[in-house]
């Protein structure tokens, strides 16, 4: 034990023996790591945000509809009212939340203007917490109840329809038997989306209400599942699967949207990629530091050895110096990223590149996301790394011959 | 005129907290082709005198003249083209590049003094053969031997006909044999082109090449004899 | 050969293994740049391309507000004439008028909304990709035929084939009803879904008769003979437009500003990433410049000593860092060269690729394009950022003394 008091007594201070050279590296592996956690900060957070919009912008994590739904979604697949079974399977303490909705292709007609949108009747209170639209209602009120006869429609919808709230319009859609049912409605509200292009694709109103325009009974489009993460969704998603029965297909919002999981995937990847490019840029200047360093010290080590010390023992040393200089620069570097990243915790305003984030899927304000699992990875990569790449200068001084060290000029 | 001239130098540094008066009210004059030993036990001012004449240090006071121009008052630019071209040094070690030949580090010299190439590449040939060199002119320092190195050293110190050539301990690192004949080469070269010596030693066998002997203590000029060369 | 050079050279093989991995460390850096800049490069052309070729096009003339507002009101008056006089005045043959309206779409089972355009058959494919994308039957080519091509989606959706017939049922520019008959002469697949599940094109002449255009159309597209002659063709196009019409030629970029914020977005990210690599590069030089010249400080005032001015040590001390520096450069274009080359020949993918790529209309395997830019940007700037590092050391000896740097040990 008292070896190793001595070997990291020894590392510690033949850090500090070349002070200008020793802190220049410590400077670039600071760099470095704030660099690395910045990057991840702000991607994370960029993904998180387009990730938990996309979830909550309708599919919810798992889904179940009519096994024709997905190619053909309208009124003429369509699910029964769920069994006793499925519900029982729904009213675990994994399923935050359910909602089943009745999602129609529909054509809103103002006085002005017509577009197509996708029709959604919801029951408000079980939707509310799954889907966005009860938060970002920005006029008007959001739907009483699932037969609440008034309509919501988006912002940008109902600036290119020319109209406002309170006004009438009318809903076409198609119903079981494509004959055309259409019916007005009086707008009740008006959603805002942190993805614009949302705020024309979806019109929402009474579940009830549109199963009685369209007269299917209590028959219904999807129902939508809110589990506890979404990242881990397996098991929910095969639980529910069992109970529903072959009758319907039930999918996980990963397979449902291929880009947001695409987008999770690339993302872990992508942080392990940059830490360990980094900390290659790094590696040459930190083996380039130590090799210097054993260079200096070569009769010093050949003294060592003459006086008894083990090669391991040398080895352990210069190993010890690189992951202390690695550890202090771990240390302030991840500080520095945590308080660099502070300010910004309200969001970076990013609206001057807005329409393009839109297509991105992503909203106007770009809000970092530290996680310890990140500062954790970089930190373990980083150290492994610098064990590894610490260890050709090692071994060559564990190498050295005394007699031949101590004489070298 | 004089090779160099100092009159009342006063030179005082600090060596930790304290102040060591390195030179206490010098004056001295050195003539054209003389040949001077300085002697003086170590701390006793033999270096910084050599420093303040060759322009490496500049004194506290008192005046320092090098070839009728006086050089104490030079900026730092202007003492680097005295060194240049005026004033050679021999060290006690360490003197050459070591990534460069013999005859590129005589050749050096000349390129920043900006002389042609075909000349000053004669020019080095013809000094190194003079020091005895033949042969040995595309040889690094590191396979060369401590008089070797130190004639090359001579070599680039007199190849541009400086007015004072000053030595600090020439022959410190050298064993008694090689170590006269590099005093014998000294002398060849004060004679033939009559390049003016100034040597700093305490050796004994040095001394006994000079023809002016000058005694240092404290910083002060204690002793200046004549006396034949040996 | 001047001593200076030879002796800068050799003094940076002094340490031939710290050379090597200050060298390695530009090396490394050069071909990511090299490599990574391609790619980006390569990605943005196409993405553009891509994004512009099946519909949108280089510039489109339109009534001033349509962009925004897209109301069938607003019109292009007279507009084959139009875009024949904007063919005669650009020299180009490639302009095509164009109407726009919305309409229901009903086939025996279903019925959708979609965007209807009426297009020019004969001069429409050369400003639109997407004629050549007809899959299955032919692409319009009498101007007043009751014709249209649909996408695949949409043809799956209403459950109709070629050969089919479409009612259309919309509203005219005079608010009147509009509503057509048409039989579907072509199906195309552009692979993008939002293409393929929303939009038919029928010939102009009938598009104007059945939503009453009088003669009118929405816009004129032009596109230029490459992407970098578009503001020019613009500027001219301008100028040939009438006066006191209200019409303004567009560049794509007000078309879809989303598409040049996200590749600025994107860039911005990536000259961030790049900004650090270039900085630990730095860093690597800066540390090993500095050892470099302290290693040599009793060296160095013996020069002085010769009558070397530390501005010439100085300058010594930068070209050494120019052949250092070169050396990367050299090496670092050459593997990267080397390296994005194997790639552009043999496509790049990496996982989360494929559905990123159909959201930005990119194939799924990346080819990296090497040009003059791209080989040169990245390892010339590293370069650069590496001769800035050398500005320290070399500017230390500017307060060299002599006599103690000769004292040193």
């Amino acid at each position: 034990m008292g070896t190793a008091a001595i070997v990291l007594r020894l590392a510690w201070r033949n850090l500090w023996r070349n002070f200008r050279r020793t802190t220049i590296m410590l400077a670039a592996v600071v760099v470095g790591v704030w660099a690395m956690i910045f990057m991840i900060a702000l991607m994370r957070g960029m993904v998180d945000d387009m990730l938990l919009d996309g979830i909550r912008s309708l599919p919810g994590h798992v889904q179940i509809h009519h096994p024709n739904f997905r190619d053909d979604p309208t009124v003429n697949n369509l699910l029964p009212s769920p069994d006793e079974d499925l519900i029982a399977a729904l009213d675990r303490p994994d399923v935050v939340a359910w909602s089943s909705r009745v999602r129609v292709p529909a054509v809103v007609m103002s006085e002005r203007s017509s577009r197509g949108v996708t029709l959604v009747g919801i029951d408000p209170a079980a939707e509310a917490a799954i889907s966005f639209v009860a938060d970002d209602m920005a006029e008007g009120r959001f739907l009483e109840g699932p037969e609440d006869p008034g309509l919501i429609l988006g912002r940008r919808l109902v600036e290119r329809l020319e109209t406002e709230v309170g006004k009438r319009v009318v809903v076409m859609t198609q119903d079981p038997d494509n004959e055309i049912a259409d019916r007005g409605f009086r707008i009740i509200g008006v959603y805002e989306a942190q993805v614009a292009s949302t705020e024309e694709a979806y019109a929402f109103a009474g579940r009830d209400t549109l199963q009685a325009m369209l007269g299917i009974g209590d028959q219904v489009s999807e129902i939508a599942v809110l589990g506890l993460d979404y990242r881990a969704v397996e098991r929910l998603y095969q639980r529910i699967d069992a109970a529903a029965g072959d009758r319907a297909e039930v999918l996980p919002w990963n397979e449902l949207d291929r880009y947001l999981s695409g987008m999770l995937g690339m993302m872990d990847g992508f942080v392990l990629v940059w830490i360990v490019v980094i900390f290659l840029a790094l590696s040459f200047g930190l083996v380039n530091t130590l090799v210097m360093a054993v260079f200096e010290r070569v009769r010093e080590i050949g003294l060592m050895m003459a006086l008894g010390m083990k090669p391991g023992v040398i080895l352990g040393q210069i190993v010890a110096e690189s992951l202390m200089l690695l550890g202090i620069g771990l240390f302030f570097g991840n500080v520095l990223a945590w308080v660099s990243i502070q300010p910004l915790k309200g969001g970076i305003d990013i609206s001057v590149v807005s329409d393009g984030m839109e297509m991105m899927g992503v909203g106007n304000v770009l809000t970092p996301s530290l996680r310890a699992g990140d500062m954790a990875l970089a930190t373990v990569v980083v150290l492994v790394l610098g064990f590894l790449a610490s260890l050709s200068p090692a071994v060559r001084a564990s190498r050295y011959h005394p007699v031949e060290a101590i004489t070298k000029a | 005129m004089h090779a160099v001239r100092c009159v009342n130098v006063r030179r005082v540094y600090k060596q930790g907290d304290e102040d060591v008066v390195g030179l206490d009210g010098v004056s001295l004059e050195v003539e054209e082709g003389g040949f001077v030993c300085l002697r003086s036990p170590s701390g006793g001012g033999k270096t910084t005198l050599l420093n303040v004449m060759g322009g490496l240090d500049r004194p506290d006071s008192g005046e320092v003249w090098v070839a009728g121009e006086r050089i104490d008052t030079l900026s730092k630019g202007q003492l680097a083209h005295m060194r240049l071209h005026q004033i050679g040094f021999v060290f006690q070690a360490y003197n050459l590049i070591p990534v460069l030949t013999a005859r590129e580090n005589v050749e050096f010299v000349m390129q920043v003094q900006g002389v042609p190439t075909a000349e000053r590449r004669k020019r080095s040939l013809e000094i190194l053969s003079e020091v005895g060199l033949d042969g040995l002119e595309d040889r690094r320092p590191a396979k060369m031997s401590g008089g070797q190195q130190q004639r090359v050293a001579v070599a680039r110190a007199i190849v541009s006909n400086p007015a004072i050539v000053l030595a600090d301990e020439p022959t410190a690192n050298l064993d008694s044999n090689t170590a006269s004949h590099l005093m014998e080469l000294f002398v060849e070269l004060n004679q033939h082109h009559g390049t003016t010596f100034v040597i700093a030693t305490h050796d004994q066998m040095v001394m006994g090449y000079a023809r002016r002997l000058i005694r240092m203590r404290d910083g002060k000029l204690v002793e200046d004899i004549e006396q034949e060369a040996a | 050969m001047s001593i200076t050079l030879r002796l800068a050279w050799r003094n940076i093989w002094r340490q031939p293994r710290r050379t090597w991995l200050t060298t390695g460390a530009m090396v490394f850096s050069n071909i990511l740049l090299v490599f990574l800049i391609s790619i980006q490069l390569g990605s943005y052309r196409m993405m553009i391309d891509n994004t512009l070729a099946p519909l949108t096009g280089h510039l489109q003339v339109q009534y001033e507000g349509y962009k925004d507002d897209q109301q069938i009101r607003q019109v292009v008056p007279a507009i084959r004439g139009f875009a024949a006089d904007i063919r005669r005045g650009l020299g180009l043959t490639s302009v095509a008028a164009r109407g726009a309206a919305f309409a229901l779409v009903s086939s025996e089972d279903r019925t959708y909304g979609v965007q209807v355009i009426g297009v020019e058959p004969e001069f429409e494919p050369l400003v639109s990709t997407l004629p050549g994308l007809v899959k299955e039957g032919r692409y319009l080519d009498d101007a007043a035929a009751p014709e249209v091509v649909i996408g695949t989606v949409l043809a799956g959706n209403l459950k109709v084939q070629l050969g089919d017939e479409l009612t259309l049922l919309g509203s005219g520019r005079d608010g009147s009803f509009a509503a057509a008959i048409v039989s579907i002469v072509g199906i195309f697949d552009s692979g993008m879904v939002a293409l393929d599940r929303s939009f038919a094109e029928m010939p102009l002449e009938f598009f104007q008769d059945t939503f009453a255009m009088e003669g009118a159309g929405h816009n004129v597209v032009i596109n230029a003979p490459d992407l970098f002659a578009v503001t020019t063709v613009q500027q001219q196009a301008q100028a040939l437009l009438p006066e006191a019409q209200d019409l303004i030629v567009y560049h794509w970029d007000d078309l879809l500003p989303g598409l040049q914020q996200a590749i600025q977005a994107d860039l911005a990210s990536a000259w961030f990433m790049y900004g650090v690599l270039v900085i630990l590069v730095a860093f690597s030089v800066l540390n090993t410049q500095l050892m470099s010249v302290l290693e040599r400080t009793r060296e160095f005032g013996i020069v002085m000593s010769l009558g070397l001015t530390p501005g010439r040590l100085g300058w010594l001390v930068i070209l050494e860092t120019t052949m250092l520096g070169l050396l990367g450069l050299g090496l670092g274009i050459f593997l990267g060269g080397l390296v994005t080359a194997w790639f552009a020949v043999n496509g790049f993918t990496y996982p989360g690729l494929d559905e990123m790529a159909v959201q930005f209309n990119l194939p799924d395997r990346i080819f990296p394009d090497l040009n003059a830019i791209s080989l040169l940007v990245g390892p010339v700037i590293v370069f650069v950022a590496s001769l800035v590092a050398a500005v320290y050391p070399a500017a230390r000896l500017h307060w060299l003394q002599p006599v103690q740097a000769m004292r040193v040990a």
